[in-house]
C-alpha cells in the first residue's frame, strides 16, 4: 500500500471511530446503560482490587449499577473540585480523611444525616457531618526479622537514635505519613515536630515513594523498620503466609499508632440524593465492614464486627484529641517538611 | 496535429501597475501592450522587477496600484481581482515547477480539471514531441524534456495567454539554439498570445516578435526588435542593449558633425546632441572615404566570426569598432575610421 | 526569483489554525484563569526560594539529559547510516525502539536492574559487592530520561545523513581532510537542524515527565506540581508552577528559534542523491559494536527482557489475559484516534507556519507547546474545567479524551509536518493555481501527497505518546475504559508490579510498529 493510501486508511479509520466512540461506551459487563435505573457514580481514591467486591454485593443487592472512576484520592479531590456543581459524580469514596476535608472545606460536600454519622465514633467523622469514616488504618512501626521485638521503640521519635542509622524507612510523598506529622505538630507543637524531621533525615533514613515499597524493603532485608499503615503488612501476611517475615509494632506514645480512616461524602452535586445515601449506608452496613475487616485487614469502624484478631483492638490504640478534618491542612507541614530536608 | 487556437487571441494590456515590497518599488508605474497571438519578451537587468511582473500578471501577486486586462476581461483593477486559478493564464517557471508525484501525462493532465480528456493530453503531448514518455517519472526526465513538459502542461487547458519565465536559462548553452527555435514554433502552432521574461538580449532579440526593456520597475522602451537596437530612445537603453559609442555632435538640416564625420540621421533635434553608434557600425581601412578620420589602433581582440579593435581618434578618445574577423589588425597601426550603417541621436545634455 | 513577503493567510486557513492554537491553548489559558483569583497567594509559591531550587535543579537536569541524548544519538546515527557496521540495519531498528519504553516502566525497571535490591546487586553480591552506588536522585533520573528518550535524538539525525550530498564530502576528502575533520568540519554542521529539533522534544519531555523523576526520587519541577495536587490540595500553587513551566517553556521554543535562524527552504535537487559510500570501521569495529551493544542491552533488552521474565511468571501463575487484549484495544483506538486529529490540527498550524509565517502563525505554533510542556495532570485538569462549564455532554466521553491527548501532543506532530513542507516549493502550489485549481483542491493534489511522509511521522510520534498516557486518561475517560496505561497504575498502586508485567508488555508491542514506521521516514525535525 503506498504511503498516501495508508494515511487516508488511518484517517478514514479515525474519523469512523471517533463517533462511536463518542457515546462514552462503558466497557463494563451490564453497564449502566438501562434508561430506567440509572445509578449512582462513585469517584474513589480506593483501588478496584480493595473495594471491588465490595461495591459487586451492593449492586446486586439493589439491582442497580454502580459506576466506578479509580484515581488517586488527591487528584481525584481536585477533578471534584474543578468540576465544581457539574460533576457527575455523587460519592466521593476516599483513601485519606484529607482529601475529604479539602473538597469539604470548598462547600462540595453535603451534611449526613443523622443515623448515618451515628454509626461510627465520632472521632472518625467530620465535626460538620459532612463526611464519615468508612474503615480505619493505625500508622505503626513494621519491623522486620533482624529486630528484636522487645528492643522496638515505644515512639517515632526514638527513631532519631543512633542505634536506628540507615536502617529505618519512610515515604515522606504519603499521605498517611504526612497526616502523622500534622497531627504531632499540632499536638506537640511545630518545635517537636521539625526536631524529630531533622533528626530522621540526619540519621539516614531511607526515603521511599509509597508505603509498599518500604514493606517490602523491610521484607527484603534493606531496612529493618518502616514506618506505614498497619494493614500493608496485614495483607501481605494474607497472601504470602504466616511466615512473612514482617510484622507490625503498635507504638503507644507521640501518636505512633495515629488512626486515620479512609472516607467517603455524598457531593452537593448529585442528583440522585436517596441512591447516593443508600450506598453509605451500606458501606456502613455489617456486610461492607465485615468485608473491610477481612479483605484489606482494616479496622471496621461500626458497632458488632470485629477486626481481624491479629490485630490490636482499636479500643486499645491511644486516641489521641484531633479533628481527622484538620490533617488536611498540610500546607504547613509540606513546608517544613521541605525545609528540613524530609521531603 | 491540429491547432486549436483561440476565437480571437487576446490581448494583455497593463497600465500603472506598481507593486512594492517593504520600501522598495519593484514594479513603478508600468505599462504594457501586447497583441493578441503575438510573442513579446520582457527584457531587463537582474533585479528590475521583471519577474514580479510576471507575477502580477498570472495573479500570484496584488499591486498597490494599476489595472491589468487580458481580452476584454479586467483581471486585476482598483476594486476587482481574479483568482490565479479563474485567470486562464498558462505559467511557465524558471524551474518547471513539475508536479513530482504524477508522471509526465499526469503533469500535462493536470490543468484539465479531474476529468481529463486524455485526448487532448495526448494532443498537446505530440504538440511538445513527448507522447512517447507520456507515462515516465520527471525525475526521468532530462532538463530539455522537462522543460516541454512544463510547456505542455501550461498550453494544455488552452490558456488565452502563457507566461514564461526565463524558460532557458536551466539549458545547457548548446541546447539553447535548438530549444529556443523549437519552443517559437509551438507556442506559434498554438496561436496563443505569449509573453516571456529575460536578461539575456540575444534570446529577446532572436525570439520575440516585441520586446519590452524595463528598467528599475517601469517599461524603458518598447518596439520590435530592431526599433529598439537601433533607434533606443534614451541614453540608458542605447547602453544596455549591445555596445554603443557615445560621441558629442551637433545636429544641422538632417545632418550630424561629430569626431567621425558628418552622417545623416532622422530627428528632429537641432543644435547639441549626443550621437549614438554602434561598434558595428565604424568601419576601418587603410583607406577610406573622404570624411574618414585618422585613427591608430590600441587593441584589438580577436572572436573568430568578429574582431573588437580599439582605435584612438585625433582628439584622444577612444572608440571600439566590431567588424569581420579579417583583416586583421594590429597596435600601433595607423588606419582611417569612417560610420556605416545607422546612427542615432539623442538631445545633448 | 526574488524572495516573497509575508501574504496574508486567507481566511478559512487563519481561523482554522486560531481555532487550533486557541484550544492547544487551554492548558494556559486554565493556569492563568486559576491564578487569576490570587495572585498573591500564586507570586509567594513562586518566589519561594525553595521553588528557585527545584528550578535549577530542574534546569540542570533537562540541559544534562539533552547533552547526553545528543552526545549518544549522534555517533549511533553515524554508525548505522554510514558504515560498515556488521548488521548495520538490525542496529539501526534496535536503537530506535527504546522509545516505546514509557519513563515511569523504564525507570522502574532501571531500578529492579540496579538499585539497591536489584538484579544486577543480586548478581554481585556473591562477588563480595555490599552495596552499589545508589541509582536515586539525579544519576537514576539522567539516566533513565537519556536511555529512553535519545531516539528523539536518532531519528531525525539518522534522516540528516541520509539525505546529505556525498559530494560535499568528498569534496573535503579530496582537499586532503581525515575521516574526523571531515565529519567535524561538513558533516556535523549540516546536522545541527536535526540535532536540534530532537534535542528540543527531549528537553520539553524531561522538562514535563513526571513516572521517571518519581520513581527516582528527583524532585522536578513536575513533582513538585503533584505534590501541590496532592498534599496540600492548592491547585492555586500548582497553577503557578504550570506556569512557570509553561514560561520556562516558551523561553526555551525562543532560544531554539534565535539558534536555528531563519527558515530555509531545502528544495529536492534534481534527481535523486547519490547515496554514500559505507565509510569503513577497521579496528573502530569493536568498540562501535560494543556501544550498539551496550546501549541496546540497556535500555532494551534489559527492559523487555524482565517484562519477559514477569510476564511469563504471571502467566504461570494463571493470571487473566482476555482483560489486557480488550485494555490493548482501547490504547490503540485512543492513540489512533488522538494520532489522526493530531495531523489534522499539526496541518493547520504548518501551513500556517511554512506558508504564511508572521507573528499570527508563530504565536499559534507556540501556543501549542503548552500542552506538551504541561504535565499531563494539568491539561486534564485544564479540560476539567472547561468542559464541565462549557462542553457538559461531551465532558467524560471518549471524544473528550482524545482531544485532551491531541492537545497534550499536538508539537510532535506540527514538526515533521512543518518539515515535509518545507520541502514542498510554493512555486508548485502556484503553478497548480495557475492550472485552474483552486486553494483547497491544490492542497489536496499537490500538498497533501508531498507532505504524506511527513504527516505519518508526526501520527507515529503522537500515537507513541498517546498509547501510553496515564493522567489524563485516569481523570476524562469515560467510566470503565481501561488502557494497558490505567490498567499498569491499577497493578502498581496497589503493589503488584510484577502482575503489571504483562500490560507492559503489552504496550510496548503496541507502540513498536509505528516507531518501525517513524524511524524508516526517518523525521522528527522542524
Amino acid at each position: 500500500m503506498s504511503t498516501s493510501s495508508k494515511t487516508s486508511l488511518a484517517l478514514a479509520v479515525a474519523l469512523v471511530a471517533l463517533p462511536v466512540g463518542a457515546c462514552g461506551n462503558s466497557e463494563e459487563p451490564g453497564s449502566g446503560d438501562d434508561p430506567s435505573t440509572p445509578g449512582i457514580t462513585v469517584y474513589s481514591g480506593r483501588i478496584a482490587p480493595l473495594i471491588g467486591p465490595a461495591i459487586d454485593m451492593y449492586e446486586q443487592k439493589v439491582n442497580r449499577d454502580v459506576e466506578v472512576r479509580f484515581g488517586d484520592s488527591a487528584t481525584l479531590a481536585a477533578q471534584i473540585a474543578e468540576e465544581g456543581e457539574n460533576s457527575p459524580a455523587d460519592v466521593f469514596f476516599s483513601q485519606d480523611a484529607g482529601s475529604l476535608g479539602a473538597i469539604d472545606a470548598e462547600g462540595l460536600l453535603e451534611p449526613l444525616p443523622r443515623d448515618i454519622l451515628e454509626r461510627v465514633p465520632a472521632r472518625f467523622r467530620a465535626d460538620d457531618g459532612d463526611w464519615v469514616g468508612v474503615s480505619a488504618r493505625s500508622r505503626v512501626i513494621a519491623y522486620g526479622p533482624e529486630v528484636d521485638p522487645d528492643g522496638l521503640p515505644d515512639s517515632p521519635l526514638e527513631l532519631t537514635d543512633s542505634e536506628w542509622e540507615g536502617r529505618v524507612g519512610w515515604a515522606p510523598t504519603n499521605a498517611s505519613l504526612q497526616g502523622y506529622v500534622t497531627a504531632l505538630w499540632l499536638l506537640e507543637g511545630e518545635d517537636v515536630a521539625r526536631e524529630w524531621l531533622e533528626g530522621m533525615v540526619a540519621n539516614d533514613t531511607q526515603a521511599y515513594e509509597s508505603n509498599v515499597p518500604v514493606r517490602d524493603a523491610i521484607a527484603a532485608g534493606e531496612i529493618d523498620v518502616g514506618l506505614i499503615n498497619h494493614y500493608y503488612v496485614a495483607e501481605a501476611i494474607a497472601e504470602n503466609g504466616p511466615d512473612y517475615p514482617v510484622q507490625v509494632h503498635f507504638p503507644p506514645d507521640d501518636l505512633g499508632s495515629l488512626v486515620n480512616t479512609t472516607g467517603v461524602g455524598v457531593l452537593a452535586s448529585t442528583d440522585d440524593r436517596a441512591d447516593a445515601l443508600g450506598f453509605v449506608r451500606f458501606l456502613l452496613g455489617r456486610e461492607a465492614q465485615r468485608y473491610f475487616a477481612e479483605s484489606s485487614k482494616e479496622y471496621p469502624l461500626i458497632e458488632g464486627v470485629e477486626p481481624d484478631h491479629s490485630l490490636r483492638p482499636l479500643a486499645r490504640i491511644p486516641s489521641p484529641p484531633i479533628d481527622l478534618s484538620d490533617l488536611s491542612d498540610v500546607e504547613g507541614t509540606l513546608e517544613l517538611m521541605r525545609d528540613t530536608g524530609a521531603l | 496535429m491540429t491547432d486549436r487556437r483561440p476565437v480571437a487571441p487576446a490581448s494583455l494590456s497593463i497600465r500603472g501597475l506598481r507593486k512594492s515590497f517593504g520600501d522598495t518599488a519593484a514594479v513603478d508605474g508600468l505599462d504594457l501592450d501586447v497583441d493578441g497571438g503575438r510573442l513579446c519578451a520582457l527584457l531587463g537587468p537582474s533585479g528590475c522587477g521583471k519577474t514580479t511582473t510576471l507575477r502580477l500578471i498570472a495573479g500570484l501577486e496584488r499591486p498597490e496600484a494599476g489595472s491589468i486586462e487580458l481580452g476584454d476581461r479586467p483581471l486585476t483593477a482598483p476594486g476587482a481581482f481574479v483568482p490565479p486559478d479563474r485567470r486562464r493564464i498558462g505559467m511557465v517557471f524558471q524551474d518547471y515547477a513539475l508536479f513530482p508525484h504524477y508522471d509526465v501525462a499526469g503533469n500535462v493532465a493536470y490543468g484539465l480539471g479531474r476529468r481529463a480528456d486524455r485526448a487532448r493530453v495526448k494532443e498537446v503531448l505530440e504538440l511538445v514531441g513527448l507522447e512517447r514518455v507520456a507515462d515516465r517519472p520527471i525525475h526521468q526526465l532530462s532538463g530539455g524534456q522537462q522543460q516541454r513538459v512544463a510547456l505542455a502542461r501550461a498550453l494544455a487547458p488552452t490558456p488565452e495567454l502563457i507566461l514564461l519565465d526565463e524558460p532557458f536559462s536551466n539549458l545547457d548553452a548548446s541546447l539553447r539554439e535548438r530549444v529556443r527555435a523549437d519552443v517559437r514554433e509551438i507556442i506559434a502552432a498554438a496561436g496563443v498570445t505569449a509573453l516571456f521574461v529575460t536578461h539575456d538580449q540575444e534570446e529577446a532579440l532572436s525570439l520575440a516578435e516585441r520586446v519590452a526593456v524595463m528598467c528599475e520597475g517601469r517599461i524603458e522602451q518598447a518596439g520590435t526588435p530592431e526599433e529598439i537596437y537601433s533607434r533606443p530612445s534614451t541614453r540608458w537603453m542605447a547602453a544596455f542593449l549591445g555596445e554603443v559609442e557615445v560621441l558629442a555632435g551637433e545636429t544641422r538640416d538632417g545632418r550630424v558633425k561629430c569626431e567621425l564625420g558628418s552622417l545623416a540621421v532622422e530627428t528632429k533635434v537641432e543644435g547639441a546632441v549626443e550621437v549614438l553608434i554602434r561598434p558595428e557600425s565604424i568601419a576601418i581601412g587603410i583607406t577610406g572615404p573622404p570624411d574618414a578620420t585618422e585613427a591608430e589602433v590600441v587593441g584589438r581582440r580577436f572572436y573568430g566570426h568578429d574582431q573588437l579593435v580599439e582605435l584612438r581618434l585625433p582628439s584622444g578618445r577612444t572608440v571600439s569598432s566590431r567588424r569581420l574577423g579579417f583583416p586583421a589588425w594590429h597596435p600601433g597601426d595607423r588606419v582611417q575610421v569612417w560610420v556605416e550603417g545607422p546612427a542615432d541621436v539623442l538631445p545633448g545634455s | 526569483m526574488a524572495a516573497l513577503a509575508a501574504r496574508r493567510p486567507p481566511a478559512p486557513l487563519l481561523l482554522a489554525g486560531i481555532a487550533v492554537g486557541g484550544l492547544a491553548a487551554l492548558p494556559a489559558v486554565y493556569l492563568a484563569i486559576t491564578i487569576a483569583g490570587e495572585t498573591t497567594s500564586a507570586a509567594e509559591a513562586v518566589f519561594e526560594p525553595r521553588t528557585l531550587e527545584v528550578a535549577a535543579r530542574t534546569a540542570a537536569l533537562v540541559a544534562a539529559v539533552t547533552a547526553s541524548a545528543i552526545v549518544l544519538a549522534v555517533p549511533l546515527a553515524w554508525l548505522t547510516v554510514r558504515t560498515d557496521l556488521p548488521a548495520r540495519r538490525l542496529w539501526a531498528t534496535l536503537t530506535t525502539l527504546p522509545l516505546v519504553v514509557p519513563s515511569y516502566i523504564g525507570a522502574y525497571l532501571l531500578v529492579s536492574a540496579f538499585g539497591p535490591r536489584g538484579v544486577l546487586q543480586d548478581v554481585l553480591e556473591p562477588l563480595g559487592v555490599e552495596q552499589l552506588p545508589s541509582i536515586y536522585g539525579f544519576v537514576g533520573a539522567w539516566l533513565a530520561l537519556t536511555l529512553f528518550t535519545y531516539p528523539l535524538v536518532l531519528i531525525p539525525v539518522r534522516g540528516a545523513l541520509r539525505r546529505l550530498d556525498p559530494q560535499l564530502e568528498e569534496a573535503a576528502g579530496a582537499m586532503g581532510r581525515g575521516p574526523g575533520q571531515i565529519f567535524r568540519t561538513v558533516v556535523l554542521p549540516q546536522l545541527v537542524p536535526a540535532i536540534g529539533a530532537g534535542g528540543l522534544l527531549v528537553a520539553l519531555y524531561t522538562l514535563s515527565d513526571f513516572g521517571a523523576v518519581s520513581i527516582m526520587r528527583f524532585d522536578s519541577f513536575t513533582r513538585e506540581i503533584y505534590i501541590a495536587y496532592q498534599s496540600s490540595f492548592d491547585r492555586t500553587e500548582a497553577a503557578a508552577l504550570g506556569a512557570v513551566l509553561v514560561i520556562a517553556m516558551l523561553a526555551l521554543l525562543a532560544l531554539y528559534a534565535r539558534l536555528r535562524g531563519a527558515r530555509t527552504y531545502h528544495r529536492a535537487g534534481p534527481g535523486t542523491v547519490r547515496p554514500a559510500g559505507a565509510i569503513p570501521l577497521g579496528r573502530w569495529k569493536a568498540p562501535a559494536l560494543a556501544l550498539c551493544g551496550a546501549v541496546v542491552v540497556i535500555a532494551l533488552a534489559l527492559p523487555v527482557g524482565l517484562l519477559v521474565y514477569w510476564s511469563t511468571q504471571q502467566l504461570g501463575e494463571g493470571v487473566a489475559v482476555g482483560s489486557v487484549l480488550g485494555n490493548a484495544g482501547n490504547s490503540l483506538l485512543v492513540a489512533a484516534l488522538a494520532a489522526g486529529v493530531g495531523v489534522i490540527g499539526a496541518a493547520c498550524v504548518a501551513v500556517l507556519a511554512v506558508r504564511y509565517p508572521g507573528r499570527v502563525s508563530t504565536l499559534v505554533e507556540r501556543l501549542g507547546y503548552a500542552g506538551y510542556a504541561l504535565p499531563g495532570i494539568v491539561v486534564a485538569l485544564a479540560l476539567v474545567f472547561f468542559g464541565t462549564r462549557v462542553a457538559l455532554p461531551l465532558y467524560q466521553t471518549l471524544a473528550m479524551l482524545v482531544f485532551a491527548i491531541t492537545i497534550h501532543y499536538l508539537p510532535l506532530a506540527v514538526g515533521p509536518l512543518g518539515a515535509a513542507m518545507l520541502q514542498v516549493p510554493p512555486r508548485l502550489e502556484e503553478a497548480a493555481r495557475g492550472l485552474g485549481r483552486p486553494p483547497l483542491e491544490v492542497f489536496r493534489t499537490v500538498t497533501a501527497p508531498l507532505v504524506a511522509s511527513g504527516a505519518l511521522a508526526g501520527a507515529a510520534l503522537v500515537f507513541l505518546h498517546a498509547v501510553k498516557e496515564l493522567p489524563a486518561t485516569l481523570i476524562l475517560a469515560p467510566i470503565g475504559f481501561e488502557t494497558l496505561a490505567t490498567d499498569i497504575w491499577r497493578q502498581t498502586s496497589s503493589g503488584f508490579f510484577e502482575a503489571a508485567a504483562i500490560p507492559a508488555l503489552v504496550l510496548l508491542l503496541v507502540a513498536a510498529p509505528p516507531l518501525y514506521l517513524l524511524s524508516e521516514k526517518g523525521t522528527v525535525t522542524s
